[in-house]
């Protein structure tokens, strides 16, 4: 008994540690370069301060990525909540709460059309939800009418800049933290979270075993859309402006976080644990990039490789992982012919 | 007994609805009709000259970028990338025609370039086991990535009035030489598929995998090429639309959705295996028509925003309802079938 | 020139079972073959070894005297060998005229030319007396007509060894007669021809040869002018049963009716009647095809019904997934093991707990310890071979992973009343075999209502109260076990 848990805990840890050797390589390399600002407590907290962001899309793309789907559409669906928010409190002076709950009532609507055009009219997620974040940029340039949007209601102002303990432990910091690590609960310890992996690994014989998968879906593609909304918002009060572009070239940066720390593309493995780290060495290769002084025109061609690169690591763990008994039937074969 | 046969055809009966869904070219035909006439009732300047050679450049455009989506589609692939590798060759050739190369030259290395840019997907996808369609948004990032490293964000003007009469050439003072480039390459692209081993096997590969091993037809060596093609296409896109815009603009609107659109509009299955160019060239004059009738009747960019998407769901709502019928028709054909046997 | 294929001491083994063993036959040129035997009997495999998809694993097809030496089916196609499947290879989108000249479509130039192609094509329909327009796309045809034109594929290409299985299926009387027309043709081309069929008839009127399989083992070569119907039936039965059976602890106690169907109709079975007593077990057997696993889904809700009743206990239920049949009791062990039984990436605890999650819960998390209690019971109570529960499933043999699902189902957090066991036995070895047929009477003694379909005969006969016989998607008989004999079984299954 006791051996199992160990032995499980091992297997756990040699992944979680390959992880974290990565970061750990990819910190000091960044330490180096930028002459150990990187490490500096000031620019740890600046990280610290961008992380909710990519973690809250972190974590939608995660479950999703686990139940066998994903979204993209969730960067698009956060700049338009992100910006109705900001419409909402500036011209229509909504108290922050109301419209706060507004938004994401919307961005959940969009979740529960992606779910409807992948469970009832069959689509791939990616396109279903490639046509919605063109419908969700639509909005919210109807919103804007195009224009940026000041926003500083002090609030949500202070929920996204504000710091704990002599300003150095962003509030931000700790709502994502209590977000993963409830989300990890839900995933690690509940029916629920068992649910998803299983729907993930094989969404026949989950059915067959009394699991209702389309449930399961829409809750996630929800959950995908209100989390992207909600970071959609922290980054328009953070900035204290809803811009048009708002969050939508951070489309992926969820994506690639999620699929760096290990969860698979194919569905039904990684986990939270994983995710995170996959987020913090994330964020040290974004901020790296802002350190090293790479030229700001280049984030979008080198996340696009970023993305790229996640999913020829995961194409290779997947190698790795049934390499053994592919490799043995091939020896078999050779050996069978006449 | 004599005539079972026949009695067993299984689209003996056929609803309306199923009527439309099987005729579906006939449909995307009088639909575009009304539209048209819907948009020039609106707008008398809808038909003007003016106006249709607008709509007659972009839809040659989308129409290049679709073609390669849209092959790449019957095999059973997608290529997201098209309209940021245009964008991409676009800025490479007014980079190059800037710094003195002569442009036909300048054109040739950016065609090489998109062949070079779809060769990568196609490692990505064939190789490394990548799904098309993330590869190829990887893809797009990086492509119009460079493009904005390439240009600090800035358009790259180009100041060759040879390179600017490609688009400037027109027949009967109104068809834009771009249009007719399109249907020339819609007409090659049709023959290839229709009358080629090549293109047969095309649809073979996205049809039936299986069927594509057994007849010695290798998937990936045809899905390549067809990437490849993808790839160039849409940089000889991008040339002519850095000639139109007598520019490269980095930030320019990407038109690859549309081109997914387009194809899947014109009854390219996005299950693979089926559709043609015909169907293709009808669906892209629709979804331009449209496109163009909004703009014409005052809608907003935002709704037209909105519209894209929209259109894209709409034509997939239509392709799934398509295959749908197909496969429900063919279960009541095997059911018909048991039920004359165990009689 | 003497034409002959002959298949030299052919061996092929599966993960738990030997799908052929030392198998040697030849069939000449000019004569028709049939191989014939019951489901499981290894000829599918014996096909797919001759068409390239399987390697043997030990022994050699020889053809003219010389090893065969392809090692894929378009190997096999260039060899000159053709193996008509079920499953049909055709492409929907393309044209018929297209499909049948897939690998080779006649060029003029650059061009495909059709007109060459659509004479050649329209030469081969009038020889099958097919009216199809060449041009028209395949998949707009009728499952038989596709099921002629992938015939005519392998026709066309003029091959030396041409094999069909089962090609009759999906085809009508008149269709068949012309089939059989070409095939004489065939025949008296000189070509070698492997015919297999269930349809008794068929196999008597077509075939000179009949090549008899039985687990995996050649039982006789019969000339089909000599040999009586009883006899071929005798010959694939065989009188191997061995005393597995007669050591089962079988339940004498059968209780009242527990699941009742009436008229239930779906898009696959129709007018299905049937009860199941507490504590019996009702063997469904049936060719292949014969619509045991779209019944055994349609009362489990997997798959929708069209109209009919089920009743469990006496109260009129209505399923709408499968959920709620898990909910009121039903549980079924599907045929496909690995792509809808069980979760093979999980481990074992999780497959265990996967319908029960509701109840391994405490507050609002799932108990470690009541799943961990749960699946260590499962492991001991069917001796599952496996270090550890926290092992995953795909590591296991097939037979334990098939008591994985049987423990799931039985598991004490379950209140299963009607077992559903589609083909619990396949490809599993024999000891583990025996397990599990204990394991199905003592479900019975527990009061469950059995239902077990198999196409092995031997099994349902001998382990089954009642046999309940299906073809073509309806039930065609049913015997008490007294009076089942395989003969009775098999004459039923392949009414026609």
């Amino acid at each position: 008994m006791a051996d199992i848990l160990g032995g499980m805990i091992k297997i756990v840890k040699s992944k979680m540690f390959a992880l974290i050797v990565l970061l750990a390589i990819l910190s000091t390399i960044v330490q180096i370069g930028s002459n150990g600002i990187f490490l500096h407590p000031i620019n740890i907290r600046t990280i610290l301060d961008m992380m909710i962001i990519t973690g809250m899309m972190t974590i939608g793309a995660t479950l999703l990525l686990i139940a066998g789907a994903l979204d993209l559409s969730v960067g698009t669906v956060g700049t338009m909540a992100g910006m109705m928010f900001a419409v909402l409190l500036r011209y229509h002076h909504f108290h922050w709460a109301v419209a706060l709950i507004l938004c994401l009532a919307l961005a959940a609507v969009f979740g529960l059309i992606n779910a409807t055009l992948v469970n009832f009219a069959k689509f791939p997620a990616f396109i279903a939800t490639l046509g919605m974040a063109s419908v969700a940029e639509g909005v919210s340039f109807l919103f804007s009418g195009g224009a940026n949007v000041s926003l500083s209601d002090p609030f949500m102002r202070n929920l996204a800049t504000g710091r704990f303990m002599n300003n150095t432990i962003p509030f931000s910091i700790i709502i994502l933290l209590v977000f993963f690590i409830v989300y990890g609960i839900i995933l690690s310890k509940t029916k629920f979270g068992r649910q998803i992996y299983l729907v993930g690994s094989n969404p026949t014989a989950s059915r067959l075993v009394g699991i209702n998968s389309r449930r399961i879906s829409y809750i996630l593609f929800i959950n995908s859309s209100v989390l992207g909304a909600f970071a959609g918002i922290m980054f328009n009060s953070r900035v204290a402006a809803a811009t048009t572009l708002g969050i939508t070239d951070r489309q992926f940066f969820g994506l690639i976080a999620a699929i760096l720390g290990g969860v698979s593309f194919g569905g039904g493995t990684g986990g939270l644990g994983g995710a995170f780290v996959g987020l913090l060495i994330f964020s040290a290769f974004a901020n790296g990039m802002f350190l090293l002084r790479v030229d700001s025109f280049w984030n979008q061609a080198i996340f696009g490789m970023l993305l790229l690169v996640s999913l020829a690591f995961d194409y290779m763990r997947s190698r790795a992982t049934y390499r053994s008994p592919r490799a043995k039937r091939k020896s078999k074969k050779t050996t069978t012919t006449a | 007994m004599e005539n079972s046969s026949k009695e067993k055809k299984v689209h003996g009966t056929q609803s309306l609805g199923s009527y439309i869904l099987n005729h579906k070219v006939t449909l995307l035909i009088v639909v575009t009709i009304v539209v048209i006439v819907f948009f020039r009732l609106m707008n008398p300047n809808y038909l003007g000259w003016q106006n249709v050679l607008i709509l007659l450049t972009i839809t040659s455009f989308v129409g290049l970028l679709g073609l390669g989506v849209g092959l790449l589609l019957i095999s059973g692939q997608i290529d997201l990338s098209t309209g940021a590798i245009a964008v991409m060759a676009a800025v490479l050739v007014a980079m190059l025609i800037s710094s003195g190369i002569p442009w036909p030259i300048a054109a040739l290395i950016t065609i090489l370039f998109g062949a070079a840019a779809g060769g990568i997907t196609a490692i990505l996808v064939n190789g490394l086991g990548m799904m098309s369609f993330i590869a190829t948004i990887g893809m797009m990032s990086v492509w119009g990535g460079l493009a904005l490293v390439l240009t600090r964000g800035n358009p790259v003007t180009i100041n060759n009035p040879g390179f600017w009469a490609i688009a400037d050439i027109r027949f009967f003072q109104s068809i834009p030489l771009l249009f007719i480039i399109m249907l020339f390459f819609v007409a090659l692209y049709g023959f290839i598929l229709s009358q080629t081993r090549f293109g047969r096997s095309v649809y073979i590969v996205g049809g039936n995998p299986t069927a594509a091993r057994l007849a010695g037809i290798n998937p990936k060596k045809i899905q390549s090429i067809l990437f490849i093609n993808s790839g160039a296409i849409s940089a000889f896109c991008g040339v002519l639309f850095a000639s139109n815009f007598r520019r490269g603009d980095p930030v320019a609107i990407t038109l690859g959705m549309d081109a997914v659109t387009a194809a899947v509009l014109g009854g390219i299955s996005f299950s693979g295996g089926a559709g043609g160019t015909g169907g293709f060239l009808v669906g892209l004059l629709l979804l331009n028509f449209f496109n163009n009738g909004l703009m014409m009747i005052g809608i907003g960019p935002y709704w037209q925003t909105i519209a894209r998407g929209a259109i894209l769901i709409a034509a997939l709502m239509l392709d799934f309802f398509r295959e749908r019928q197909r496969a429900k028709a063919l279960r009541a054909g095997a059911a018909e079938i048991a039920a004359a046997k165990s009689q | 020139m003497p034409n002959y294929v002959e298949f030299n001491k052919i061996s092929k083994g599966f993960p738990g079972v030997q799908a052929l063993d030392d198998v040697s036959f030849r069939v000449q040129g000019g004569r028709i073959c049939a191989l014939m035997g019951e489901n499981g009997a290894g000829k599918s495999t014996m096909l797919k070894i001759l068409s390239g998809d399987y390697q043997a694993d030990e022994g050699t097809i020889i053809i003219d005297g010389m090893p065969a030496s392809y090692h894929s089916p378009h190997g096999a196609l260039k060899a000159s060998i053709s193996v008509i499947y079920q499953e049909r290879q055709l492409v929907p989108g393309l044209s018929v005229m297209e499909n049948i000249f897939i690998e080779d479509l006649p060029k003029k130039g650059i061009r495909i030319d059709k007109a060459a192609l659509r004479k050649m094509t329209q030469h081969i329909l009038d020889e099958f007396e097919l009216d199809v327009n060449p041009s028209e796309p395949v998949g707009r045809l009728s499952v038989a007509h596709q099921q002629m034109i992938e015939i005519m594929k392998a026709y066309r290409r003029d091959s030396e060894i041409i094999a069909f299985d089962e090609p009759t299926a999906p085809l009508s009387e008149s269709e068949i007669n012309t089939l059989f027309k070409v095939i004489r043709r065939l025949k008296e081309a000189g070509k070698v021809i492997i015919y297999v069929s269930h349809r008794m008839s068929e196999i008597f009127q077509i075939s000179d040869d009949i090549v008899v399989l039985k687990d995996g083992k050649l039982v006789c070569e019969l000339n089909a002018d000599e040999t009586t119907e009883q006899e071929l039936i005798t010959a694939m039965v065989g009188r191997d049963i061995g005393d597995t059976y007669a050591e089962l602890c079988r339940n004498e106690n059968i209780g009242e009716v527990m699941l009742e169907v009436r008229n239930l109709e779906t898009d696959d079975v129709h007018d299905i009647n049937l009860e199941v007593r507490a504590g019996e077990i009702v063997g469904f057997a049936g060719l292949i095809g014969a619509g045991r696993t779209e019944l055994a889904r349609a009362i489990f809700a997997a798959d929708p019904i069209s109209s009919g009743e089920i009743f469990l206990n006496g109260q009129k239920v209505n399923f709408k997934s499968p959920k709620d049949a898990i909910a009121a009791g039903m549980a079924l062990c599907p045929e496909d093991r690995k792509e809808q039984g069980l979760v093979l990436d999980r481990t074992i605890n999780n497959n265990i707990t996967s319908a029960v999650l509701e109840k391994v819960k405490t507050g609002l998390f799932l108990d470690k310890k009541k799943e961990r209690k749960l699946s260590h019971a499962a492991v001991e109570k069917y001796s599952i071979k496996t270090p550890s529960i926290e092992k995953k499933v795909v590591e296991l043999s097939g037979g334990n992973q098939q008591k994985v699902i049987l423990g799931r189902w039985t598991s004490e957090a379950m209140v299963t009343k009607v077992l559903i066991l589609d083909e619990p036995t396949k490809g599993i070895d024999v000891g583990a075999k025996a397990e599990i047929y204990q394991a199905i009477c003592d479900f019975a003694k527990a009061g469950l209502a059995v239902i077990f379909i198999s196409s092995e005969l031997t099994e349902v006969i001998n382990l089954a109260d009642r046999i309940i016989v299906m073809a073509q998607g309806r039930i065609t008989g049913s015997l008490s076990r007294q009076e089942a004999t395989e003969e009775k079984v098999l004459k039923l299954a392949m009414h026609h």
